[in-house]
């Protein structure tokens, strides 16, 4: 893998450059703890001192809704409208593995052309992060990255140390490569070693993901299902927000005037009660306490099965989302034998379903 | 008259007319809505009216009279399909939000006093399906413009819509909000059908739930969310009461119990 340097002052020349070609997409600060990835017209738009943001990466290359195609009893025509050359800046690790997850689950098994017509449009360039308290990307490994993106900056104080993960990274590079330097000396792989040890110091939640796979099968029937089930209030956010979720929902949109139907998929989330519904009104997982068994199976258990690695990428979203603390570190340490303060905990009720 | 169009009315019984006022204000579909219906009941657009079989009847209101229980039968009646529009229709709206018939008793005592009303008697307000079976329900106050064309659309296409009720937070999460409840905010969201854009919490205002009570909605952990967050639990009751009209007495009564 080759490395390069880039200076700091350097950076918005760059990205100018590369923009050009592509619509550039970057966090950007909404409010002053609220941050969202956005198209960017003005590169002073972009905030890259962002933790995390609200909704992962994986809306800009598929959003909650879009056209798959148009329907008549004549005609089919596909539509790839959603479709465009996009490069995202600014994407933390955990973010780059969800996206890892989402490109093997697009084409594990079957191949999704709407997800992938659309990632392959996509370049994808890193940012290292420094956490937070709900960041658990250490326990779940994903806190490195060794694939996945097209270029990843590491900076350290005034400069980048930019490492070139694909040949279309390297072609960006190229466009602008006066801007570049290649002598990276030894006294700036010491200051990028001290920076890693120093982040690793600052993780502050630590969860044991090894044992929460077999856990997650001797307690499927633990009393802590039938209180999270009791507090859930069935809102979706875990799902919506979480990087690896990948579930949607077909709907047929017959246009006014017209004689055809616009046939759209839509972000859907096995935590809401209606996702489980089929014909005939029967209802598999009409239970909170099921669905979340669910979601949590596939973050904890599932996923490793069938991929090698947890469902989980440790962003810590669910945490900062979920208004009753449900969330893989609550959930997580209680599976685990911790006993974990938490509005679900503390509530002390029967609910009915 | 039989040009191959649905007949289709569009009824209003108690209610601000707010619904039958969105449908008029789809001023760039209206001829489309026109040319691909014939439309026999419309006050709101005309005083021309029918008395015809129907194809479709779309009822706003709550049934809140005796003379509007009579017109509430007869337009099931007359059509074939019929849809509840609006939250007054489909849950009975801020009228109906009466938790006991005693404090509804009270209330028109207190507003008409010994009065006699000649031309109908008043009875407490109740959503349509209290009276006749609907078909297809359109929640909203007022309902959603493109939620109604795509209703619309399907029915005079000869599909009843796929309800597919989700909380307000769905679309809240889509346009990246922060959760209002984790900043100490009473939001009904996570209680409240979708379908207005998450309006309100999009400009950090909590939801008060005026599209009426999501299917599956978990009051009773919300309500003690709230309860543990410090809000007063009378304000929170009546906070949910407000647009839920006759969907959450059941609740209510179960709470009484509870603090007894």
């Amino acid at each position: 893998m080759k490395i390069v340097k880039l200076k700091k002052e350097n950076l918005f020349p760059f990205l100018e450059e590369i923009s050009k070609e592509a619509d550039l997409w970057a966090p950007t600060k909404v409010e002053s703890d609220r941050h969202k990835f956005q198209a960017i017209d003005d590169l002073d738009q972009i905030d890259i001192e962002y933790t995390r943001t609200i909704l992962p990466p994986r809306k800009i290359i598929l959003p909650p809704t879009i056209n798959m195609f148009q329907a008549s009893d004549k005609e089919y025509k596909e539509d790839f409208s959603h479709v465009s050359k996009k490069i995202i800046f600014g994407i933390h690790p955990c973010d780059l593995h969800g996206l890892l997850i989402m490109d093997n689950f697009f084409t594990h098994e079957f191949y999704d052309p709407y997800y992938m017509e659309s990632r392959k449009n996509t370049l994808l360039l890193g940012h290292s992060c420094w956490p937070d308290e709900n960041c658990l990307c250490k326990s779940t490994r994903t806190h490195i990255i060794k694939e996945g993106y097209d270029l990843f900056f590491s900076k350290i104080d005034d400069t980048y140390i930019v490492w070139i993960g694909s040949s279309k990274g390297d072609d960006l590079i190229r466009a602008k490569e006066d801007l570049f330097e290649e002598d990276i000396s030894d006294k700036d792989i010491k200051k990028y070693t001290e920076w890693g040890d120093e982040r690793d110091k600052a993780f502050q939640t630590e969860i044991n993901f090894d044992s929460l796979r077999d856990l997650m099968e001797l307690k499927y029937d633990d009393p802590l299902w039938k209180k999270v089930g009791n507090a859930c209030l069935a809102c979706g956010s875990c799902t919506n927000v979480c990087p690896t979720c990948n579930c949607y929902n077909i709907q047929d949109r017959p246009v006014l005037g017209e004689n055809y139907s616009e046939i759209k998929r839509c972000w859907d989330a096995c935590t809401l009660e209606n996702y489980s519904e089929v014909a005939g009104g029967e209802n598999f997982r009409e239970k909170r306490s099921d669905r979340l068994k669910l979601w949590y199976t596939h973050k904890f258990q599932v996923y490793i099965t069938e991929y090698g690695k947890p469902g989980c990428v440790g962003c810590g979203r669910c945490i900062s989302t979920c208004p009753v603390d449900i969330n893989v570190k609550t959930v997580g340490k209680s599976l685990d034998g911790e006993k974990v303060d938490s509005f679900w905990n503390r509530l002390d009720k029967e609910v009915t379903k | 008259m039989n040009n191959g169009k649905l007949k289709i009315g569009i009824f209003e019984l108690t209610g601000c007319a707010g619904d039958a006022l969105l449908i008029l204000d789809c001023e760039k579909e209206l001829l489309d809505i026109f040319k691909a219906v014939d439309i026999q009941v419309f006050l709101m657009a005309s005083s021309e009216v029918t008395d015809e079989k129907l194809d479709i009847a779309l009822v706003e209101g709550s049934v809140s009279t005796e003379k509007e229980i009579e017109e509430l039968k007869d337009i099931r009646e007359r059509a074939e399909v019929v849809v509840a529009i609006g939250i007054c229709a489909t849950v009975g709206g801020i009228q109906a939000r009466f938790t006991d018939p005693k404090e509804w008793e009270n209330k028109y005592k207190e507003v008409y006093g010994d009065i006699e009303m000649t031309h109908t008697k008043a009875v407490p307000s109740k959503p349509i399906d209290a009276y006749i079976t609907v078909d297809t329900y359109l929640p909203g106050c007022p309902i959603g413009k493109d939620q109604f064309l795509n209703l619309f659309t399907r029915v005079v296409k000869g599909n009843l819509p796929e309800r597919y009720p989700r909380p307000v937070c769905v679309t809240c999460k889509y346009n990246e909000n922060d959760c209002l409840l984790n900043k100490g905010i009473a939001c009904l969201g996570p209680l409240t059908e979708d379908g207005c854009g998450s309006i309100c919490p999009n400009h950090n205002v909590p939801c008060f739930g005026c599209w009426g009570p999501v299917e599956g909605a978990n009051l009773t952990s919300e309500y003690h969310l709230l309860q543990e967050k410090g809000f007063d639990i009378e304000a929170i009751k009546k906070q949910m009461a407000n647009y839920s009209g006759t969907k959450l007495v059941e609740f209510f009564k179960q709470l009484k119990k509870e603090s007894k």
